[in-house]
C-alpha cells in the first residue's frame, strides 16, 4: 500500500540573514525544488541548510525544539504572518500542503526592541523571563504546601485558568502586535494565577510587578487591535487582557500594595 | 551466548536503606547529614537542566539557601521537554476511593518495569507522589477538577486505579511552568543565577569529586567553566540516539555522556521505551515523531485488515475482515496492554504484512465504534486537541477515516547510574529524573515520568546533597575553589579542541547525515526487537560510521558565534559512542525484559521471557575509551516486596 | 526619612503617598486606562453636542432657543475647562503612547499582514493616532469658526447677547464649500476614532465579560455610526434644508421695548 508519489513544491524563498546582534542583516534569496507537501515547515527549512551546508554556505540559524507545538521555541514571521498563516498553529506543526508550487515564502525573525534578532531567525526573549521573574508565580515553598483538596476551586475557575495557562511563550503576539506589545503574554499568567485561590495572595504585587517590568523591557502599550490573539497558536483569549487591565487598576487604586 | 565477548565485572552497592519497606525512606533521612540554614550560602550547586528534575530541584535548593547556578541550553527555562508530556502524573492520593495507595502504586511500579528497578527507590517513589499533587496545586497548576471543585483523576496507562492527575492534555507543561516559575521566584531573591542558552560540554573533577562544568555560551561560542560544591545533572533521556523519535530536537546524551567519559557509571542504556501511539513517519524529510497521548487507547481499537494485499479504504473493511489483534491477545487489557508490549504487538503486524499506510509502517486506531457509541460531541471534547493536531499533520479526518500509529522512540529508562540518595558513583555528582536510570526498571508505566522528575528534583535532591556536603566538604566550606584550579583550565582546553577538531576536518557529509545514518542503525537493530547477531553488526556499523564522522563531517561555521551546526555535530559525535555503549548493553542482556526485546528469548506468542536467574541486576558501565570494552559493574536486585513473577497481561 | 529628597514636588509626593498615582500614570496600562477614561467622558459630550446639534432640523427659533439657554447657563466655563482638561489628557497620553509604540519596534518588518479573519485593508485600530489628529485639526477649527468666530472670509450677524444668531452663523460656516467639505471629513473620521476606541476603550478599563462584552461591542458599534452618521449629516443637509427656507425668513425682529 504505497501512496502515489506527489509532486512537490518549487519555492523561492526569502531569508532574513544576519550574522550577530549587532550587524545590520539583509534578506537573501534561496530556491527550493520537489517540497513534499507532507513537510513541515521547519522541515523545509532543514532541507534548504542541509543545500546549504553542501554549497559550503553557512545555514540559516532558527530557533525550534519539540516540533510538536509546544515548547514555544520556534516561531518566524511567514509572510508577514507569526507562524504563518494557519490559526493556532506554530511555525513547526505548519505543513508545506499549505502552499502553493511557484510560491515566494519571506521569512523573517520576530522583531521588537525588547525581542532582539541573535542570529539570523533567532531573537532573544529573556524579556519575558523577566517579566515572570516580577511576580510570575505563587510564593510557596517546597513542602509547605498544604493537602491538595483542602482548598476546592470550581471547575469554572479552574478551566478559565488552564485556558489562560496554556500560553508556550513563544512571543507570537509581540511579533503580530503594531505596538510590539507584550500584552496578551503577560495576561495570560495574571489573569491564570488570578483565577485560582492560591495565587490570590499576590494578585496586586504580581500585576504591578509584572506590568512594571513589561514597561520597562520596551514593549509597547496594548491599542486593543486583537493582531496578538489572531497570532496566538495556544489560543489565548483577547478577554484575558480585559482581566489583566482590571486587575492593574484594581492594584492600583484600591489595594495596600505600595 | 559465549559467542559474545564477557566484560569484567565488578559488584555495585546501591546503598539502600534496610528493613521494612515503607520505613527505608525515614530511616535514610535520619542518616543524612544536615547543613545549618546560615551554612547553606557558602555551598554552590549547579543544576544542568531546567525540566522537571532540574526546575524543581533548583528552585527547591534556591529555596533552602544554597547558591544555584541553572544552566539549560534552550532559551528560557520553560522550554525543557518536559513541557510536551501529555497525560498526566500519578499520585497514590487516592481520591476516588478505588484501593489506591502506596504499595499498589509501588507494586505496579515494580511490575511495569518488569522486575528491573529497584524496589527502595520505587517505593519512595510512590510515597511522595502524594507531596507532589500538593506543591503543584499550591503553585497554580490548574489540574482537572470536578464540579464540586476537588481534584479529577483518571486511569492511564493500563492501571486499574484511577490516579492520574492532569491538565486537560497538557499536563508535563503545567507541572513545567510551576517548576519554571519556582524557579525564576528565586533568581528574583538572587538564590538562583540562569544561564540560558548554554551547554555544558564537560564535567571537572578535583580530588575524586565533581566540582563544576564546563560550558560553551551558545550565542557567543565562548567556552567557559563554572565552579560548585556540587554538580545535579538533570538532562534528561537520551531517545534522539535513534535520530527519530518523540524527544525534542535539542535532546541528547552530551553532559550524561561526557559525565561518563570522566568515571560516571552507566546504567542500563539499553531500555528504553517504545511508545505505541505516534504518528507514523510520512517520508524522508521525517525530522522527529509526534506522539499522542495514550489516553487515545481507551476509545480506541487497534486493528490491522486480516488480508495482507487488502486494498479497500478502512471504512468498507467489513468486522470479518479486521484483526483486532490487541483485543485477540491479551483479553483483559485488550487496547489498554501496556507500552511495550503494545508497541511490539504493532510492529510484529507490520513485519508480517498486515501494516497499512504508506510503505505499510502503521496501524489503525479506529474511534468508530466509541463515535458511534457515545456520540462525536463527547469524543471531541475527550480528543479535540488531538485529533486536531492529527489532522495537521496528516492531512486525515480521525473523525471520519482511522488514525494511523506507529510506534516511536519515546523515553529512556536508562541512564547514569546512582545509588539511593541520588548521587552517582562519582562523589558530588548527582544524576535527577530522566538522566538516572533509577525507578521504572526495564520499562516505564504512563504518567510515572513526571512523578519521577519532580519526586527527585523537590523532595529527594534537597535532602541528600546536603549529606554530601555535610560529610565531604564541611572542613573545606570557607575555601572558594575557583576556575584557576589547573582541572578547569585543562577541561576547558580539552573542549575548545573538540571543538576547534569538528570545525577543521571539513569533509563531505552534513551532521544531518551521520544522525541520520546513525539513527537507521539504532532503530533497524537495536529497536523493538534485538538479537545477537543485528547487535553485533550494529556495533561494528556504529564504529566504521563514527570514524568516517571524524574523517567526512562537514561542520560550518565559526566558533565563536550563535552555530546551530557546530552543537549539533557535538552531540551527534557522543551519541556515535554511546549508541556503540546502547548496543553492547542490548547485547550483554542475553533475556528480553520491558523495553529490551531480545528475539532469542521469547514465548511463541512473542512474550518477553525474562531470565531472573542471571540478569536480575542493574548493569553499570564504566568507561574504558571510545570503542573499548566497558568494565562491567553489576548492583544485584532483590525483589522481596513484590516477588518476582512473569509479567502478564492476558 | 533620612533620603532628604532635594526635590520639593517628590517629597511633597511622598508626603502625600501618591507614589502609586505616579507609577499608575507612567506605566502604559495606567496611560490607557486613563486614555480610555477621557475617551468615555469625551463620548459623552458627544452625545450632548449632538443632541443639541440636532437642533438645527428644527430651525432657528429651537436651535436659537438652545444656544441661548447654553450660553446662558453660569457653569459654561467649568465645563469648558473641563473638557479642555479631557482633550489634552487625551491628546497628551495618545503622543506619549504611540512614541513609546513605534519604539518598541525600530525595525519594521519588510512584509506584514493581519491574521484576524475579514480584516478591511487598513482597519481603523491600526491608525486611531491619524484619524485622531485628524479629528483634532478638525475641533479645532471647528472651534475657531463657531466659538470664537474666526472667519473674516463670512459676513456673521452681530453678536447680540440675548439673540446669539447662532443657527445663521453656523448655516453660514455650512454653506461654504471649503467648509462643507472639511466638516464632512472631519465627523467621518470622527466616526472611524470611535468605531474602535469606544469599544477599545470598555477593554482599557477592564470591563469584559463573557456576557456583557458582545453586547458592549454592538453597542460601540452603533454608538460610532449613531455620532459620525448624525454629526454628518448637518454638513449635507443643513445648507441645503436652509436654502430652501432662507434663514432671514424666519427671523422675526424683536419687538422694540
Amino acid at each position: 500500500m504505497i501512496a502515489p508519489a506527489k509532486s512537490g513544491l518549487n519555492l523561492t524563498l526569502k531569508v532574513w540573514r544576519q550574522s550577530n546582534r549587532e550587524a545590520s542583516g539583509e534578506f537573501k534569496t534561496y530556491e527550493l525544488s520537489n517540497i513534499s507537501t507532507d513537510m513541515s515547515f521547519l522541515e523545509m527549512l532543514d532541507v534548504l541548510n542541509q543545500q546549504l551546508i553542501s554549497r559550503g554556505e553557512e545555514p540559516v540559524a532558527f530557533d525550534h525544539d519539540c516540533r510538536e507545538g509546544i515548547c514555544g521555541m520556534c516561531g518566524v514571521m511567514i509572510n508577514g504572518q507569526p507562524h504563518g498563516p494557519d490559526r493556532n498553529v506554530t511555525t513547526c506543526q505548519l505543513h508545506m500542503r499549505r502552499f502553493r508550487d511557484g510560491d515566494t515564502i519571506v521569512i523573517e525573525p520576530w522583531r521588537a526592541e525588547a525581542f532582539p534578532v541573535l542570529r539570523d531567525l533567532v531573537v532573544d526573549r529573556t524579556s519575558f523571563d523577566r517579566i515572570i521573574q516580577q511576580g510570575g508565580f505563587v510564593s510557596v515553598n517546597t513542602g509547605s504546601a498544604p493537602e491538595a483538596n483542602s482548598l476546592p476551586v470550581p471547575r469554572v475557575k479552574q478551566e478559565r485558568a488552564m485556558d489562560a495557562a496554556a500560553c508556550i511563550g513563544c512571543g507570537a503576539c509581540v511579533a503580530a502586535c503594531k505596538n510590539a506589545s507584550a500584552m496578551l503574554f503577560v495576561s495570560a499568567k495574571v489573569s491564570h494565577l488570578s483565577h485560582l485561590p492560591q495565587g490570590g495572595g499576590e494578585r496586586a504585587s504580581r500585576v504591578l510587578g509584572m506590568i512594571g517590568q513589561m514597561d520597562r523591557e520596551g514593549f509597547g502599550a496594548c491599542t486593543n487591535t486583537g493582531e496578538c490573539e489572531a497570532a496566538c497558536p495556544a489560543n489565548i483569549s483577547l478577554w484575558n487582557i480585559a482581566v489583566l487591565n482590571r486587575e492593574y487598576i484594581r492594584a492600583s487604586l484600591a489595594s495596600n500594595v505600595q | 551466548m559465549s559467542a559474545v565477548v564477557e566484560s569484567p565485572t565488578k559488584i555495585l552497592d546501591g546503598k539502600c536503606p534496610t528493613g521494612d519497606i515503607a520505613m527505608r525512606w525515614e530511616t535514610r533521612k535520619r542518616e543524612l547529614k544536615l547543613v545549618a540554614p546560615n551554612n547553606r550560602r557558602k555551598f554552590t550547586v549547579i543544576v544542568v537542566g531546567t525540566g522537571l528534575a532540574g526546575g524543581s530541584a533548583a528552585a527547591s535548593l534556591g529555596e533552602l539557601g544554597y547558591n544555584v547556578l541553572s544552566f539549560c541550553v534552550q532559551d528560557s527555562p520553560r522550554r525543557a521537554h518536559s513541557i510536551a508530556a501529555q497525560g498526566g502524573i500519578n499520585a497514590a492520593k487516592n481520591y476516588q476511593n478505588d484501593s489506591d495507595s502506596h504499595w499498589r502504586l509501588f507494586y505496579d511500579t515494580v511490575k511495569g518495569g518488569d522486575y528491573r528497578s529497584r524496589e527502595s527507590n520505587v517505593y519512595r517513589l510512590a510515597q511522595l507522589s502524594t507531596s507532589i499533587i500538593d506543591q503543584c496545586v499550591a503553585q497554580g497548576v490548574p489540574f482537572a477538577r470536578e464540579y464540586g471543585g476537588t481534584l479529577a483523576n483518571r486511569s492511564f496507562g493500563g492501571a486499574q486505579v484511577s490516579r492520574t492527575f492532569y491538565c486537560k492534555g497538557q499536563t508535563g507543561q503545567q507541572l513545567l511552568l510551576g517548576a519554571y516559575q519556582a524557579l525564576m521566584r528565586q533568581v528574583t531573591a538572587g538564590r538562583v543565577k540562569m544561564f540560558a542558552r548554554y551547554e555544558m560540554l564537560d564535567l571537572v573533577m578535583v580530588d575524586g569529586v565533581a566540582r563544576g562544568i564546563v560550558t560553551r555560551n551558545l550565542v557567543t561560542g565562548k567556552i567557559e567553566s563554572f565552579a560548585a560544591d556540587a554538580v545535579v545533572l538533570c538532562t534528561g533521556g537520551y531517545g534522539n540516539v535513534y535520530y527519530l523519535s518523540t524527544n525534542a530536537k535539542n535532546c541528547n546524551v552530551t553532559a550524561a555522556w561526557r559525565c561518563h567519559k570522566r568515571g560516571a557509571l552507566f546504567a542500563n542504556p539499553c531500555y528504553t521505551q517504545i511508545h505505541p501511539t505516534c504518528i507514523p513517519v510520512s517520508g524522508d524529510h521525517q525530522s522527529k515523531l509526534t506522539l499522542m497521548s495514550e489516553s487515545l487507547r481507551n476509545d480506541g481499537r487497534v486493528w490491522v485488515p486480516r488480508n495482507k494485499d487488502e486494498t479497500r479504504p478502512p471504512g468498507q473493511i467489513p468486522e470479518a475482515d479486521r484483526k483486532y489483534y490487541l483485543e485477540e491477545k491479551y483479553p483483559s487489557y485488550g487496547n489498554l496492554a501496556p507500552r511495550d508490549v503494545s508497541s511490539r504487538a504493532a510492529k510484529e503486524q507490520c513485519d508480517a504484512g498486515f501494516g497499512v499506510g504508506p510503505g505499510g509502517q502503521s496501524v489503525y486506531l479506529d474511534f468508530a465504534a466509541a463515535i458511534a457509541r457515545d456520540g462525536e460531541s463527547t469524543i471531541r471534547a475527550k480528543y479535540g486537541n488531538l485529533f486536531e493536531m492529527y489532522e495537521r499533520i496528516t492531512d486525515e479526518d480521525p473523525y471520519k477515516v482511522p488514525m494511523r500509529i506507529y510506534p516511536a522512540v519515546h523515553y529512556t529508562m536508562g541512564g547514569l547510574w546512582v545509588d539511593y540518595n541520588l548521587q552517582s558513583n562519582i562523589p558530588g555528582l548527582f544524576v535527577l529524573g530522566e538522566a538516572n536510570f533509577s525507578d521504572h526498571g526495564a520499562n516505564r508505566l504512563g504518567a510515572s515520568a513526571l512523578m519521577q522528575g519532580l519526586a527527585d528534583g523537590y523532595f529527594v535532591i534537597p535532602y541528600t546533597i546536603a549529606d554530601h556536603f555535610a560529610r565531604n566538604l564541611a572542613k573545606k566550606k570557607d575555601e572558594k575553589l575557583s576556575t584557576d584550579h589547573p582541572a578547569f583550565k585543562e577541561a576547558v582546553i580539552e573542549s575548545r579542541n573538540q571543538t576547534e577538531k569538528l570545525l577543521s576536518i571539513n569533509g563531505k557529509r552534513s551532521v544531518e547525515q551521520f544522525h541520520r545514518a546513525l539513527g537507521k542503525i539504532m532503530w533497524d537493530k537495536v529497536g523493538m526487537a534485538r538479537n545477537a547477531a543485528g547487535l553485533q553488526t550494529a556495533i561494528e556499523q556504529i564504529r566504521q560510521l563514527r570514524q568516517e564522522f571524524w574523517e567526512d563531517v562537514r561542520v560550518m561555521g565559526s566558533p565563536d558565534s550563535l552555530n546551530q551546526n557546530l552543537e549539533h555535530a557535538g552531540r551527534v559525535a557522543d551519541f556515535l559512542e554511546f549508541g556503540e555503549l546502547l548496543a553492547w548493553d542490548a547485547l550483554q542482556r542475553d533475556e528480553s525484559c520491558g523495553g529490551h526485546f531480545r528475539e532469542e528469548h521469547q514465548t511463541p506468542d512473542g512474550e518477553c521471557v525474562r531470565n531472573d536467574q542471571d540478569f536480575c541486576h542493574v548493569s553499570a558501565w564504566e568507561f574504558q575509551g571510545a570503542g573499548q570494552t566497558p568494565v562491567l559493574h553489576k548492583e544485584p536486585l532483590e525483589f522481596i516486596e513484590c516477588p518476582l513473577t512473569t509479567r502478564s497481561y492476558k | 526619612m533620612e533620603t532628604g529628597s532635594a526635590n520639593p514636588q517628590s517629597s511633597l509626593t511622598n508626603r502625600l503617598n501618591l507614589g502609586w498615582l505616579g507609577r499608575m500614570l507612567s506605566s502604559s496600562v495606567g496611560r490607557k486606562f486613563v486614555m480610555g477614561v477621557t475617551g468615555l467622558l469625551l463620548c459623552g459630550f458627544l452625545i450632548g453636542h449632538l443632541a443639541g446639534n440636532l437642533l438645527l432640523f428644527g430651525g432657528p427659533e429651537a436651535f436659537d432657543a438652545y444656544a441661548t439657554w447654553i450660553h446662558n447657563q453660569e457653569f459654561l466655563p467649568l465645563i469648558e475647562l473641563g473638557l479642555l482638561l479631557l482633550f489634552l489628557a487625551h491628546i497628551y497620553l495618545a503622543v506619549v503612547v504611540t512614541i513609546e509604540n513605534r519604539a518598541a519596534r525600530s525595525k519594521r518588518y519588510a512584509v506584514k499582514h493581519s491574521k484576524q479573519a475579514g480584516m478591511p485593508p487598513l482597519p481603523p485600530h491600526n491608525w486611531m493616532f491619524v484619524s485622531g489628529a485628524i479629528v483634532l485639526g478638525f475641533v479645532l477649527l471647528h472651534l475657531a469658526d463657531l466659538r470664537i468666530g474666526l472667519r473674516p472670509d463670512l459676513a456673521f450677524p452681530e453678536w447680540d447677547e440675548h439673540h446669539p444668531r447662532m443657527y445663521e452663523m453656523t448655516v453660514a460656516v455650512l454653506s461654504n464649500p471649503l467648509s462643507r467639505v472639511v466638516y464632512i471629513i472631519g465627523t467621518i473620521f470622527l466616526g472611524l476614532h470611535l468605531s474602535h476606541g469606544a469599544a477599545s476603550a470598555f477593554r482599557s478599563l477592564g470591563w469584559d465579560h463573557p456576557k456583557y462584552t458582545p453586547t458592549i461591542r454592538l453597542m460601540s458599534w452603533l454608538f460610532a455610526i449613531v455620532i459620525g452618521v448624525g454629526f454628518c449629516s448637518l454638513p449635507i443637509l443643513i445648507p441645503e434644508l436652509a436654502a430652501v427656507a432662507p434663514p432671514e425668513a424666519k427671523i422675526v425682529t424683536p419687538a422694540e421695548p
